[in-house]
This record gives structure tokens, sequence and C-alpha cells, in this order.
């Protein structure tokens, strides 16, 4: 060790009672040392004089604790978005319940009457598309600007809605699924599943998206004539209309191509959530004038 | 002043903390493992003063060292199973101070300025030197123009009372920067007590 280092550790005290006396000979005939020696003491001084002044602060364990006791982050997630969840629940009307379960029951009715299962198939993505263009806006949320307001983004909220809605739908539509057993082979069951998910989804979400730019009829109607042109027949409009077959033929089979539908349909559900804030900034606006 | 003189002042202070493993350390460690609450307030207690006054040295900031205190009792609480027992409690204690101060500094920009190594201009005026005592002010001025990782060598060594080993562990370096920081503060303070005496005369 050289003196450079032994000389700190003499200041820092840390030398045993053997170093520390040959330490000490050295330094009475060192005036390097003795010079280097009155800078750490003078270091060792202000250090441990303006540390023993520092304040521990008091409770400082206390709030350790609580860190450490705090739900991680995972549970704290969850437990956010139940609330947010249960908030939005309580904001969707109770007539949009009521009435697409009516609906559903009405159309179930009529499918077993004639005993056609493509009645559902019609009816079930268009209830659902209905109920999505109910569950945003100005137009259709009395606590919007109250909505504008709260610090939870707005694309949050609109995912919590349509969670909930879109939930709702493919329950009401899975319990007339399992009501139609009565007319459909237990085998066919999975396809037909997948026959009304896929268009229910794409529609859905293209009936969102069409509500947040829009409004609400004007989603509807669009959405509803996209929907029944697939079953529309040119031939019936006369010759004229002829040329145009295959062009249907090809929208039809996209209708029928559960692949596509999922894919644009989720497109088109991120999308709509980020045009959710569209009418945020014009109720920001709208205040700021 | 005689060298002699020297020696006795410095020999009457108070001994530093004692280098072996004391066995309230591993109690705390044990219960902590096990889970017990009590134990990081009985480790609070204990070291409470020197992992603040450690952290407040580096980020000189008592709210951010008040933070990264309270970050380190979480830290040693979740990786209380860690500790081997092979060094001392409080050397990897102030380990996780220093790790934890250091990721508060980088990731707070304006502590870079204050890191950046400059003599201070504003020196006292003569009226302000016969107030306070100049020994105290150089060496005060000297210790705040290092940076966090100079500093960081001093206050363990002399405060904490770590050997050159144990500080080469908090710091995660290899013993030979400990000495080459250590040769770079000599040279540094050095500086700033010669040009402080040039201003008094």
């Amino acid at each position: 060790m050289n003196h450079e280092e032994q000389i700190i550790l003499y200041a820092a005290n840390q030398l045993d009672e053997q170093a520390r006396a040959d330490f000490e000979k050295h330094l009475t005939d060192c005036a390097d040392c003795q010079a280097d020696l009155l800078l750490w003491r003078s270091v060792a001084d202000e250090i441990n004089a303006s540390d023993s002044l520092v304040p521990a602060p008091a409770q400082l364990a206390d709030s350790a604790l609580e860190v450490i006791h705090q739900p991680n982050k995972l549970a704290r997630a969850l437990r956010s978005t139940g609330q947010l969840l249960r908030m939005q629940m309580l904001i969707i009307h109770n007539e949009l319940w009521v009435g697409s379960a009516a609906l559903m029951v009405i159309f179930l009715a009529m499918a077993l009457l004639v005993e056609r299962v493509e009645v559902l198939y019609f009816f079930a993505p268009m209830i659902a598309a209905g109920t999505v263009t109910l569950i945003y806006g100005s137009e259709n949320d009395p606590a919007a600007e109250l909505t504008f307001a709260t610090p939870i983004s707005p694309w949050k909220v609109l995912l919590a809605r349509l969670t909930l809605v879109s939930a709702y739908n493919v329950l009401l539509a899975g319990c007339a699924t399992l009501a139609l057993l009565l007319i459909i082979p237990p085998q066919a069951l999975g396809e037909f599943v997948l026959g009304w998910l896929a268009p229910m989804t794409f529609l859905s979400a293209l009936a969102l998206m069409l509500s947040l730019w829009i409004g609400t009829s004007n989603a509807l109607f669009i959405a509803y004539l996209l929907w029944s042109a697939q079953y529309a027949s040119l031939i019936s409009f006369g010759e004229w209309f002829a040329f145009a077959s295959p062009w249907l033929e090809t929208y039809r089979q996209f209708w029928k191509n559960p692949a596509m539908l999922f894919i644009f349909g989720f497109a088109l559900i991120v999308f709509a959530l980020w045009s959710s804030g569209r009418d945020q900034v014009q109720w920001r606006r709208s205040i700021a004038m | 002043m005689q060298t002699a003189d020297l020696a006795i002042h410095w020999n009457s202070q108070e001994t530093q903390p004692a280098m072996t493993q004391p066995t309230d350390d591993l109690d705390l460690i044990h219960r902590m493992q096990a889970g017990d609450d009590d134990a990081v307030r009985d480790l609070y207690a204990q070291y409470g003063h020197r992992l603040y006054a450690y952290a407040l040295r580096l980020t000189d900031d008592p709210a951010t060292a008040e933070d990264v205190t309270q970050n380190t009792l979480v830290t040693a609480w979740r990786t209380a199973n860690k500790f081997r027992g092979d060094g001392r409690l409080i050397a990897w204690l102030l380990g996780i101070v220093h790790h934890t101060a250091m990721k508060a500094i980088r990731s707070t920009p304006q502590f870079l300025d204050e890191a950046e190594e400059t003599i201070p201009e504003n020196l006292p005026t003569p009226e302000e030197q016969a107030q306070v005592k100049e020994e105290k002010r150089w060496v005060r001025d000297g210790l705040q123009s290092l940076s966090p990782e100079h500093r960081a060598v001093l206050e363990l060594i002399f405060y904490q009372g770590l050997s050159l080993n144990e500080a080469a562990d908090v710091l995660k370096c290899p013993i030979g920067t400990v000495k080459s920081r250590l040769s770079y503060a000599r040279q540094h303070l050095r500086g700033v007590l010669s040009r402080t005496e040039e201003n008094w005369r």
C-alpha cells in the first residue's frame, strides 16, 4: 500500500494499531503526507459534521412498508378495469339491454317457427351493430361531457363500453344458438357460431366506426344497407344490372370469409378507438371559446 | 501544528463502526426473509440515518434522497434472500442506495448539470469569510463541486467507515477505480484549497 492510500485509511481511522504506529513514524518527517493529512482530516471533519446533522426523515419505514404491501401492478390494473366496466355499465342505456334481448327472442321464435337458421344469421349481426352505434358520443351519452371531463381517456371508455355490449351481444346470440339446437344437429354448432360471429364482429365494428364519424342514424342506415346488399338479387332488377353480378358474388364471398371479417373488423375497431377522442377535442374547443 | 498533535487530535475522535458482522444484522435479515414488518422498522432505526445521509450526499436533494431511502428499504425487503452474509449488511444496503440514487440522478436531467465539475465562482466576500470558518468553507465547496461518484467514495470511506474493498463493492467497480477516484478527489480538493488561499491574500 502506498502512502497516498495509507494516509486516507489513517485519516479514516481504518488502520490497525501496528500500521498506525508505523505510519505516524513516517509522518514526522514527510511534509507531503502532513499536508495531505490536513486535507483529508478537513474532508473527514466536514463529511462527518454535515452527515451527523442530517435528520433522517421519520416514518420512512412505514411508508416503505406501505409500498411493500401494495398489491402488484396486475392486481391494480385488474381492479381499475373492473371499476371502469362497472361504471360504464351504469351509463349505458337500460333500453339497450332490454331491447336487444327482446329482438333476439322475436327473431329466435321466428327462426324456430320457420325452421330456418338463416333468420338468426341475418338478424344477430344487425342487432349487435344496432347496439354498438348507441354506446358513444354526445348524441347517445347524456353524460358525454362528464365522460370527457374525467381523467380516463376516451378510447378506454369506448373500449370498456364496446367490451360490455359485445359480450352481451355474443351472449344473446350464443343463447339463441343453443335454442336452435332444436333444429340443427350438434355437429354443425361450431360452423354455425362462426357463421354469425364473424359477420357480427365486422358489422358491429363498421357501425361503431361510422357512428363516431357520421352519427348514429347515418351509421345504422349504411351498415344495414351494406349488410342487406349481399342478399340482393341484381337479376331481378333486369338484364341491365347483370354485368355487376360477378362483383356481387365477390361481395357475398367476403361476408362468408371469417378470417377476412375478423381482420377487417379488428382494424375498424382500432380505428374507432383512435377516433374516439374527436368529440372530446370538439368539446374542449367549445368550452374554450 | 505538529504531526503528533495531528495524530492525537484525530485519534481522539469517535471510533468508526466495527468491521465484523454483528449478530443483530443476521437477525434482521432473517426476520425480513420471514416477512416480519417490524424488521423493516428496526432496520431503519439502526441504519436509516446512514442510508439517508448517503442518499443525500449523492443526490443533494432531500426529497429525492427520501425516495431513494424508501426504495432502498423496499428493495432490501424484496431481495433479502439474496443477502448471503459474506459482507457487512451496511455495505449491502449502501450498495442498494447507490444503485437507486444513480438511477434517480440519471433520470433527472438537472442533476447532470450539478454533477459537472466546476470550481464555484461565488467565493465568499471578506466579510463572509470572517463569519464562516474558512477551513470549512473551502472543503464544503470542494466537495460540492465533485461529481456524485467522487463524493460517493469519500462518503463511504470517511463517514460510513467502509474499507476500500467494500467501497468497490458498493460502487460496483474495481478497487483500482476507487483508488483513482480518491486520487482525483485529492487533486481536485488541493486545487480548490490553493485557489481559496490565493483569494484570501
